[in-house]
């Protein structure tokens, strides 16, 4: 009896209990939908359907399959965003080291740093591209405005929390300001900055891919509109989707294990 | 525990017949801090007069609010004065602490967690520009002065409240300071613990004949430790006694139960004012 009550308590079970019951609605969607469908092709296909369509051999486009199609556009919508995540992180870690090195900017920068934050992606991509007239530039930029802001919060949060003791000792010592910065403040905020990272990362690839919608030219989001709008067959948009997810997910996990390997004591503190 | 051959070449032990030159001299010391409120200022500390020699252990003993961490905290230059003089070697506080003349022992150990231990004693002779070899070299000798050889290559977190004070006072003395500023060190330890750094920190004081500033609220360890006892009342706090402490040194953990040392401790106790 208590052996039944842990294995039910456990962590495994309950995410099982989730995905069974996902799949179960899912399955349960699709019959509806399929019962009352006005379109060639089903909106909401079976699951294993889907994955039926990532194996088959049939061609989408005369050259290539539609996982082959997904694919090769995931390569250029990375890219993208990971340039535009790269650019984002460095800027946020220069204007949370500006920021704290000098109050007034804090005081000055930071509400208008709220403000780019609180424009939708979508809003913001049209004037992006109207500035800069390219529309791979400025789903880069896009990627790196995403990028930035929880980045710089988090990392100033991180240079805010460093304890007045370890300030003191730097003082004691007569440390020079660069000397305080290099062996503490930076190393002390490492891990809010890898926070910010975290939550940046996928917000950067789901940036890159809803820019991609807005015009045409490769990319995930391009195809996943087309795919959208019957220009090609449903399940490259459903392709997507779950890959564009796994993608999130594993652009966190990467960051964790950056964190990781560039921080080690924090790896055995999990332990 | 403390393996004291390998600071064989900090030995300068004290040649009894010479007098001992002043190290530390306070005269008429005050130290306010301003009300939050708007209200008087608070007094932290009143007219301080204390004198202290090259090489003497000295607590710095009271109640919680009697000013004696803001005291060690005025000499070691994190606090300001408000009026009075304090002189270390003839200097002011603020050109001794540039000189990093000053070895500090928080009451918690403030270890960089992101550093291993090695590293971690190893941090003010980087910013001492020492050479590599050197510090590396004085590293080791260190952590054998605490006996944490073993233990170089953990991180902080792994290590016990006892061994962490170890590394604390390890990298305190790694830049060979002329004056230890111990604030509380062993306040947060188990009793077993903390008196066996006592008893590592008077070897190690012994051979190395460095001048100690301890402060502590606990009148057993400041008479167990010290040549003097600075007695300090709150309200507003003041230096209410000075008390000497002549037991005979070295000092065993059995001397804590003589009659002498309970004697020592009962006048400690009857200096305190206003409690």
């Amino acid at each position: 009896m208590i052996q039944i009550k842990k294995v039910l308590s456990s962590k495994y079970i309950v995410t099982l209990v989730w995905v069974i019951g996902l799949i179960i609605l899912w399955e349960i969607g699709a019959t509806v939908i399929a019962g009352s469908k006005r379109s060639p092709e089903n909106i909401l296909p079976h699951l294993h359907q889907i994955i039926q369509s990532v194996f088959t051999t049939n061609k989408v486009n005369g050259t290539q399959t539609a996982f082959q199609m997904v694919l090769s556009n995931t390569g250029t919508t990375l890219l993208r965003a990971g340039i535009g995540f790269v650019i984002g992180a460095g800027i946020g870690f220069l204007l949370a080291l500006l920021m704290n090195l000098f109050l007034p900017i804090e005081k000055i920068l930071f509400p208008y740093l709220m403000m780019i934050q609180m424009i939708p992606i979508l809003g913001m991509a049209p004037i992006v591209l109207a500035i800069t007239k390219d529309i791979n530039k400025s789903r880069i930029i896009i990627a790196a405005i995403l990028t930035f802001y929880p980045v710089a919060t988090n990392t100033l949060a991180g240079f805010q929390s460093v304890a007045k003791e370890k300030h003191e000792l730097m003082y004691s010592l007569a440390a020079s300001k660069f000397e305080i910065y290099r062996k503490l403040m930076i190393p002390s905020s490492l891990p809010y900055f890898f926070t910010g990272l975290k939550i940046s990362a996928p917000m950067a690839i789901t940036a890159a891919i809803l820019v991609d919608t807005l015009q045409g030219g490769a990319g995930l989001g391009t195809v996943l509109s087309q795919s959208l709008k019957h220009a090609t067959t449903i399940y490259i948009f459903w392709q997507i989707v779950f890959l564009s997810a796994m993608i999130g997910i594993l652009s966190f996990y990467f960051m964790l294990l950056l964190e990781q390997t560039v921080s080690p004591y924090k790896k055995k503190k999990k332990k | 525990m403390a393996n004291l051959e390998i600071i064989e070449d900090e030995f300068k032990e004290r040649d009894a017949s010479l007098p001992r030159e002043t190290e530390i001299k306070i005269e008429n010391l005050c130290v306010t801090f301003p009300d939050k409120n708007g209200g008087e200022p608070i007094i932290a500390l009143s007219n301080v007069n204390l004198e202290i020699k090259q090489g003497e252990f000295i607590s710095l003993l009271g109640p919680s609010g009697c000013g004696k961490t803001t005291l060690l905290r005025t000499i070691a230059n994190l606090q300001d004065q408000t009026s009075g003089d304090i002189l270390v070697r003839g200097l002011s506080p603020r050109e001794i602490r540039l000189q990093k003349k000053y070895g500090i022992v928080f009451q918690s150990p403030v270890l960089y967690e992101w550093r291993t231990v090695r590293r971690n004693v190893c941090m003010p002779m980087e910013l001492l520009g020492m050479p590599k070899k050197d510090r590396t070299a004085r590293v080791t000798k260190m952590l054998e002065l605490v006996g944490l050889m073993e233990f170089g290559e953990k991180y902080p977190h792994e290590l016990s409240g006892g061994m962490q004070q170890r590394v604390n006072i390890a990298r305190a003395l790694a830049i060979r300071p002329e004056i230890l500023l111990m604030d509380e060190p062993f306040s947060a330890l188990d009793e077993f613990t903390k008196e066996k750094l006592h008893e590592d920190l008077l070897k190690i004081w012994k051979k190395t004949n460095k001048t100690i500033l301890f402060v502590t609220h606990n009148i057993q360890e400041a008479v167990y430790l010290s040549d003097r006892v600075v007695v300090l009342s709150p309200h507003p706090g003041r230096v209410s006694a000075v008390v000497d402490i002549n037991l005979e040194r070295p000092r065993p953990i059995a001397i804590k139960e003589s009659q002498e040392f309970n004697a020592l401790v009962s006048k400690v106790r009857n200096s305190f004012e206003g409690v």
